[in-house]
């Protein structure tokens, strides 16, 4: 049997200085990872819900977004001689949504509306948006088309102020037309739950536009979505059409970047935990070489000396694992589970709901106890070494 | 457990320091018998320690045979060793040696942590041990709740817990004040006397070595004097 745990335990609280350091040290570093894991997490499931196979979003050639994309009605028509695309089955009509999407300043929850963030504000149809948007769910009712109304996402409505039911927002060219809050929507997670949603021909009017922005288009379901994009790609229509996954793959690329940095910076905090545990340890060791000694002498091999300093560091990681979880929770609950970030090129605010789920809590503490036991190698070897005749004299 | 007697043969033990040899033990032999209480005095330097570590398979020879009843050390890997004083030896050291965040009865019960034994098993073992050494009523107690004299008594229970043939005592009363070194010395002779232990202390104190049945004098590593102490009960014990 190992040294009894209770010695482990008490022994972490002997310097209580340099415990409370590296506890903290270590609960930053969970702290952050715990965030890092569950926006990763967060990004992956916009991702998975934003990768319909069989969804194609068209936009003008050089175009990079929606947001910079023009696409007069002459060249969204070109879309109907596409062979492959999927058909309403009561009128026959074949699904594409012509969209307008435009960018309007709307104030911040989060810091009670002093900055402000971008959102985009989609124009669509609903009759064939919904068609075409599957994932896209109603909380409500949806906008009437003949009134100035709009639908809001509930991550926009989350992260954003004055969207709640009833409430008008000021959209338009001159920012002079109020749009009454009637109901939500939800888009399985994905992207779209960002976007703020009203009828397209009341937008386009109200911001002066003669051209849609992008095209959404339904692959019938036995075809394949490539050879649809080539249609549209090819020398007939020439426009710019990708796959949903593809879009929204090239729009987070600028959120991709800032998740590498920050595991970076993670990876960079996790070695200064792993030198302030080996340094805590090193103090451990040094102030109980006599209390080892003994403990060779009665009879506890190198091995247990080892195995028990490395645990001693676990729980002292461990413990700073468990507050670190504690701190990202209280993050997440106080300042708020949802981060905004801007689209890559189309410098809309895409929102990311973060969550400390049970598995990211785990994989964050199984990292803290790789971290602890990494930082306890070289003085748990140090003290295994110890030299019991040596130390006892010294005693 | 039987006791066990204790044979040394031409010892050598050396240490460097630098490039200065220093001879510890130069060839010295000795047999001490089961169930003695031996004491062993000397000036500093002249070899008492590290013969108590030898006995105890702490340290190694450089030449000379030590066994200790049937086993030879000397032979012995540093793994061997370790298990092996894990169950034939219990240590008494001056500075008592406790583990502060331990209370007594969990610092007595560490040496049983190495034995396969049931939980009860142990805690029964322990209560016996520190009813041995008069402190059953201080098993919850962390050793600075203690006094100096039963801090040395938890450790004489942590010596003795595993019921050992041979307790080695590296000046076990060089800490303590008058009156609480004749406890402790009086709690040794009573587990030479009525659990058969073989005593081997080291001490600079004649009073102390006074309560052993036979007296070594050690000086530069060698046997000086072999005295019987005509005041305890005489042990078969006899020098080369």
């Amino acid at each position: 049997m190992a040294l009894p745990l209770v010695y482990h335990w008490r022994n972490v609280f002997v310097r209580p200085t340099t415990t409370t350091l590296t506890i903290l040290v270590v609960a930053a570093v969970v702290g952050l990872l715990g965030w890092i894991l569950g926006f990763a997490a967060a990004l992956r499931g916009s991702l998975a819900v934003a990768s319909d196979t069989h969804k194609i979003i068209v936009i003008r050639r050089g175009s990079t977004s929606e947001g910079t994309s023009a696409l007069p009605p002459a060249e969204f028509n070109k879309l109907s001689q596409v062979t492959g695309v999927a058909r309403d089955p009561q009128t026959g009509r074949p699904l594409v949504s012509p969209e307008m999407t435009v960018q309007v300043a709307l104030p911040r929850k989060r810091d009670a509306g002093r900055t402000t963030a971008n959102v985009a504000v989609r124009g669509v149809d609903p009759e064939r948006a919904f068609a075409v948007h599957r994932n896209v769910r109603l909380q409500g009712p949806v906008f009437a088309t003949g009134a100035q109304e709009i639908i809001v996402g509930v991550k926009a409505a989350e992260q954003f102020a004055g969207l709640r039911l009833g409430d008008v927002v000021n959209l338009g060219f001159g920012n002079d037309r109020g749009y009454r809050v009637v109901g939500y929507f939800t888009a399985d997670g994905g992207p779209l739950e960002s976007e703020i949603w009203g009828y397209l021909p009341s937008l386009m009017n109200a911001y002066s536009r003669n051209a849609y922005s992008s095209a959404a288009l339904r692959v019938a379901p036995d075809e394949d979505p490539q050879k649809v994009i080539e249609q549209i790609e090819g020398p007939a229509i020439q426009l710019t059409a990708k796959t949903e996954a593809a879009y929204w793959h090239e729009q987070l690329r600028l959120v991709r970047g800032y998740l590498v940095i920050v595991t970076g910076l993670v990876l960079i905090m996790s070695v200064a935990a792993v030198c302030s545990i080996a340094n805590t340890m090193f103090s451990a060791v040094a102030g109980r070489t006599r209390e080892i000694a003994m403990l060779r002498t009665i009879g506890f091999g190198r091995g247990r000396i080892l195995v028990g300093f490395v645990l001693e560091a676990v729980l002292l990681a461990l413990l700073g694992g468990g507050l670190g979880c504690g701190l990202c929770l209280a993050w997440l609950q106080f300042v708020g589970r949802t981060k905004d970030m801007l689209g890559a090129s189309s410098f809309t605010t895409l929102a990311f709901e973060i969550r400390l789920t049970p598995m990211i809590a785990a994989v964050a503490l199984a990292a803290v106890v790789l971290v602890g036991a990494l930082g306890a190698l070289v003085p748990a070897w140090r003290a295994a070494r110890v030299q019991a005749v040596s130390a006892l004299r010294e005693g | 457990m039987s006791a066990a007697d204790i044979e040394l043969v031409d010892l050598h033990k050396h240490y460097r320091k630098g490039r200065i040899d220093i001879p510890a033990l130069d060839g010295l032999s000795l047999t001490i018998d089961a169930g003695s209480f031996v004491a062993i005095m000397g000036p500093s330097g002249s070899g008492k320690s590290t013969l108590l570590h030898l006995i105890g398979g702490l340290d190694s020879a450089d030449s000379g045979i030590i066994r200790v009843g049937e086993y030879r050390l000397d032979r012995m890997s540093e793994r061997q060793l370790t298990a092996w004083r894990s169950r034939h030896v219990g240590f008494i050291f001056q500075m008592y040696h406790l583990v502060p965040v331990l209370t007594a009865a969990q610092n007595v019960e560490l040496p049983l942590l190495l034995f396969r034994m049931p939980a009860r098993e142990r805690r029964k073992r322990v209560a016996t041990a520190l009813e041995v050494v008069g402190l059953a009523d201080r098993m919850d107690h962390r050793p600075n709740q203690l006094s100096g004299g039963q801090e040395q008594r938890v450790a004489i229970a942590r010596a003795i817990v595993t019921d050992p043939d041979v307790i080695l005592a590296d000046e076990p009363t060089g800490d303590l004040d008058a009156r609480t070194s004749q406890e402790i010395l009086q709690l040794l002779s009573l587990l030479n006397a009525e659990f058969g232990k073989t005593i081997v202390m080291v001490t600079h104190d004649p009073r102390a070595a006074a309560f052993g049945q036979r007296i070594l004098h050690l000086d530069k590593g060698v046997l000086d004097r072999d005295e019987r102490n005509p005041a305890r009960p005489a042990a078969a014990a006899h020098a080369h």
